[in-house]
């Protein structure tokens, strides 16, 4: 589950309406997925964007372990994780062992004036919303405090009959 | 300083016991047995070597995805005594192995998890058994079992009686036979007790053939039943005789002809024959000559078995020509030229409807309660359950082999849209329309987690849901579409609601594009795709049909449903919305089972899907020989008569209707939200 696509999620709990979004993000495995850049369509997405449901949820992915964040170029994905070592960016002292391919610490806090033409800007945000992928972990509906678990990718949002009747 | 040799004493005497003699206590000693074991097992089994001094990485034993433990549980316990590196956890195997960053963090994790309890996923306590290793390898030496029920009994008889066995079979001797082989492209057969129909792979239970089975067999089956290799006299056989290149596609043999016991001797060759679970595990059994196949339980109710036409078998180079199953070692393997094989099944003729434990694949209990119209919307989405939801799952693999090619009208809808359009599929299926325009971000949503599997192995964003509450934000998509969908709501109220559901996401000015399966299928005096591949297809070019995976057929068979590109169906109604339509309610009407490839009895009806288990085997229109489907599925459809969509349509709230066509087989609209 990409992050554009959290941003687009809301929960369908009867009598939640508008309350159900965002869902609260809980990752446990996240990947970083290369994906080409097309500055066109991220400057598109930009006023789509719910600018503080993303923060909250970057934040949430910034701030886990490394065992628990596959990088690019790392063996398949799925069941296995085999990170191979790499030199730890940034400065000395700055070891919070958090990952370093991840520049959310620069998440925009909002689009900047003349975005659709920095590049800077664009590359930021198409590496927040497109290419880290959550894997497994779990949303949470933040009026009735329903969990939907994410699971290979895949966020099972389906109800019982009770929960939907009307 | 050397690196310490720590021994299993050792280990224990470091615990947080601290106890000052070294005496070993009797738990001490049936840990370290166990720990010993474990280091043996390991080796023996699985290649992996251990060793006696401190490394960063660790082999756990019992803590892995083969045992039930997932990745969320062991990780946690394993970061407790240091900076984890890596976890790896190879699928369907009952260990991991971590490395640490340090030796000095490993050596802490080994000293105070070895023998540690941790619960797996379902609740059940094991224990830890840590050893160091120089690295993380191992042989993958498949440890399959045989499917249950399953038994080979080798040199059943003896190569005397395997001569006499094959040279008593007449081939040529009757007319029926030549018949029958009309059926079978790559084998001959004969049936002796009563005869077997390949047209719908069951027997005529009043017309049993004179003369029963061959007399020589008879003192074969006293002995077998005798020494309880088998536990009941049949009264059919069927003797298959397999040219090298000759195979039979996966099936499971029919629940409502046969019993449960099913025994095939094979004689002649030995063959490699492949049995497959639903949940797409395959296991492959060699058959020696001269041995016994017992088939009993879920091994004949649930299991497929087949046999891939082809001329070597991939067979284990230690153990020669024994049965058992073939390994997955690489190291292990060589290839064996396949001999001409003749088997003899025997079956015994079920009298009575089925009642196994397996419904979903079993004939007699699919028919038995035959749903009817629902009345409640309770009835509705249990009608959905049964015949839409639970079938998707079953089929997925096989349904989503068949849905390859997306509908040209459709790619054009989605290729108009601009550059940076969120568009949601509603009833995605396989993703087939998911990465037809990469300048579109798409989300996929469907019922079926199995087929958003699929969608997900693409590489696609695909969730999981219900199209009634899709759990996306209101005005959210620039676009929609729900490409054969709605035709599976079950009464009028739903398919409304579900057509509300896509407006309810769309933005003001955005679009829906909607198709539903038609009643007319010959409109405009053309007949439909669906109802024009009802004859002997072309054969062996390939890509005749674009959506085709059938095998040859002769005309009076019926055909291998999963080909279908649209739907057709005719005349009567039981339901359709006001607006000038002839309605005529039917009150507890059973729900019609249609034939494939004709016209639709009415509006809602249960439509067949013909399960095959392998459709990756052979190409499309490559011919695989008999047609020997496996388990039929029904699905629940409400097909939409001229007018209708559109008119459901009109009683949304804030659309217009832009665009309302019909294309091959399905009614289509686009409408926009105002």
């Amino acid at each position: 589950m990409k992050l554009l696509t959290h941003n687009l999620l809301s929960s369908h709990v009867r009598g939640v309406g508008p309350r159900g979004f965002p869902l609260r993000l809980q990752a446990t495995e996240v990947r970083i997925n290369p994906v080409e850049f097309n500055p066109d369509f991220v400057a598109r997405m930009i006023p789509k964007v719910e600018w503080a449901a993303l923060l909250e949820a970057a934040e949430t992915v910034r701030t886990l372990p490394h065992a628990r964040v596959h990088l690019p170029g790392e063996w398949g994905g799925g069941e296995w994780s085999h990170r191979q070592p790499r030199a730890r960016g940034g400065t000395p002292g700055d070891d919070l062992g958090l990952c370093p391919q991840l520049h959310l610490v620069e998440v925009p806090k909002g689009p900047i004036e003349g975005y659709e033409h920095d590049e800077k800007f664009l590359r930021q945000m198409h590496h927040v919303l497109l290419e880290v992928d959550v894997l497994e972990g779990t949303l949470q509906c933040p009026e009735s405090g329903r969990l939907f678990p994410i699971s290979r990718g895949i966020p099972n949002m389906l109800l019982s009959d009770e929960e939907t009747e009307t | 300083m050397a690196a310490p040799r720590l021994s299993g004493t050792q280990c224990i005497a470091m615990d947080s016991n601290s106890q000052s003699n070294y005496k070993l206590s009797k738990t001490e000693k049936k840990f370290l047995r166990k720990q010993i074991k474990a280091r043996h097992t390991l080796l023996r089994h699985e290649g992996i070597e251990t060793v006696s001094y401190a490394t960063q990485s660790l082999v756990v034993a019992n803590g892995g995805l083969g045992n039930g433990v997932s990745r969320n549980q062991l990780l946690p316990v394993l970061e407790k005594y240091g900076l984890v590196d890596a976890l790896l956890m190879p699928p369907h195997k009952p260990y991991s192995f971590v490395r640490y960053r340090t030796a000095e963090e490993a050596k802490k994790a080994y000293v105070t998890l070895n023998g540690k309890e941790i619960v797996d996923d379902l609740g059940q306590k094991i224990l830890l058994y840590l050893n160091f290793v120089e690295k993380a390898q191992w042989k993958e030496l498949g440890l399959q079992a045989l499917p249950p029920g399953l038994m080979v009994v080798e040199e059943i008889i003896s190569s005397e009686d395997e001569k006499m066995l094959l040279e008593s079979i007449n081939w040529t001797e009757d007319i029926d036979n030549q018949n029958v082989q009309k059926y079978l492209k790559h084998r001959r057969v004969k049936h002796f007790g009563y005869e077997f129909h390949y047209e719908n792979n069951n027997v005529d239970k009043d017309m049993p053939l004179p003369g029963g089975l061959p007399g020589i067999c008879d003192s074969f089956l006293e002995k077998w039943l005798k020494e309880g290799f088998i536990k009941h006299k049949p009264d059919q056989l069927t003797v298959n005789q397999y040219e090298p290149g000759h195979g039979i596609p996966a099936h499971i043999d029919t629940h409502s002809a046969f019993e449960d016991e099913i025994v095939s001797l094979s004689l002649g060759s030995e063959i490699v024959m492949d049995f497959k679970h639903p949940d797409g595990v395959t296991v492959p059994v060699m058959l020696p000559r001269r041995s016994l196949l017992v088939m009993t339980g879920e091994s004949r109710y649930l299991w497929m078995h087949g046999i891939t036409p082809r001329k070597f078998d991939t067979v284990q180079a230690s153990k020669g020509l024994q049965s058992g199953i073939i390994t997955s070692d690489v190291g292990d393997l060589t290839l064996s030229k396949r001999g001409m094989r003749t088997s003899f099944t025997f079956r015994k003729v079920r009298q009575t409807p089925c009642n196994c434990s397996y419904p979903l694949v079993c004939d007699s209990q699919m028919k038995e309660t035959p749903p009817s119209f629902p009345e409640s919307a309770r009835e509705a989405s249990q009608l959905e359950q049964d015949y839409v939801h639970r079938v998707y799952e079953e089929i997925a693999e096989h349904f989503s082999s068949t849905r390859h090619t997306p509908w040209p009208r459709v790619v054009e809808f989605l290729k108009s849209l601009p550059c940076g359009s969120l568009v949601a599929d509603v009833g995605c299926g396989n993703g087939k329309y998911l990465g037809v325009n990469k300048e579109l971000y798409m989300i996929g949503c469907d019922r079926s987690q199995k087929l958003v599997d699929i969608c997900r192995e693409r590489c696609f964003q695909a969730l999981v849901c219900d199209a009634l509450a899709v759990p996306l934000c209101s005005g959210s998509c620039d676009a929609c579409i729900s490409i054969a969908v709605i035709h599976h709501f079950s009464t009028a109220e739903r398919r409304v609601a579900a057509l509300q559901e896509l407006v309810r996401l769309l933005r003001p000015g955005g679009q829906a594009l909607v198709y539903v399966w038609a009643m007319e299928q010959e409109y405009n005096k053309k007949k439909s795709k669906y109802l024009r591949e009802n004859r002997i297809s072309q054969g062996k070019e390939e890509g005749t049909s674009s959506d085709t995976a059938m095998p040859e057929l002769l005309v009076e068979q019926v055909p291998n449903v999963g080909s279908r590109d649209s739907e057709c169906c005719v005349s009567s109604v039981t339901d359709l919305p006001e607006g000038g339509h002839k309605a005529r309610t039917v009150t507890n009407a059973k729900l019609p089972v249609h034939t494939n490839r004709t016209s639709f009895p009415s509006q809602d009806l249960l439509v067949p899907w013909h399960h095959q288990g392998n459709p990756g085997e052979g190409k499309p229109g490559h011919p695989a020989g008999a047609h020997d489907p496996g388990p039929v599925f029904h699905r629940y459809y409400h097909v939409f008569c001229e007018g209708e969509l559109e008119a459901t349509c009109q009683t949304l709230n804030s659309v217009s209707i832009l665009q309302s066509y019909y294309d091959q087989g399905n009614w289509c609209v686009i409408l926009q939200k105002v």
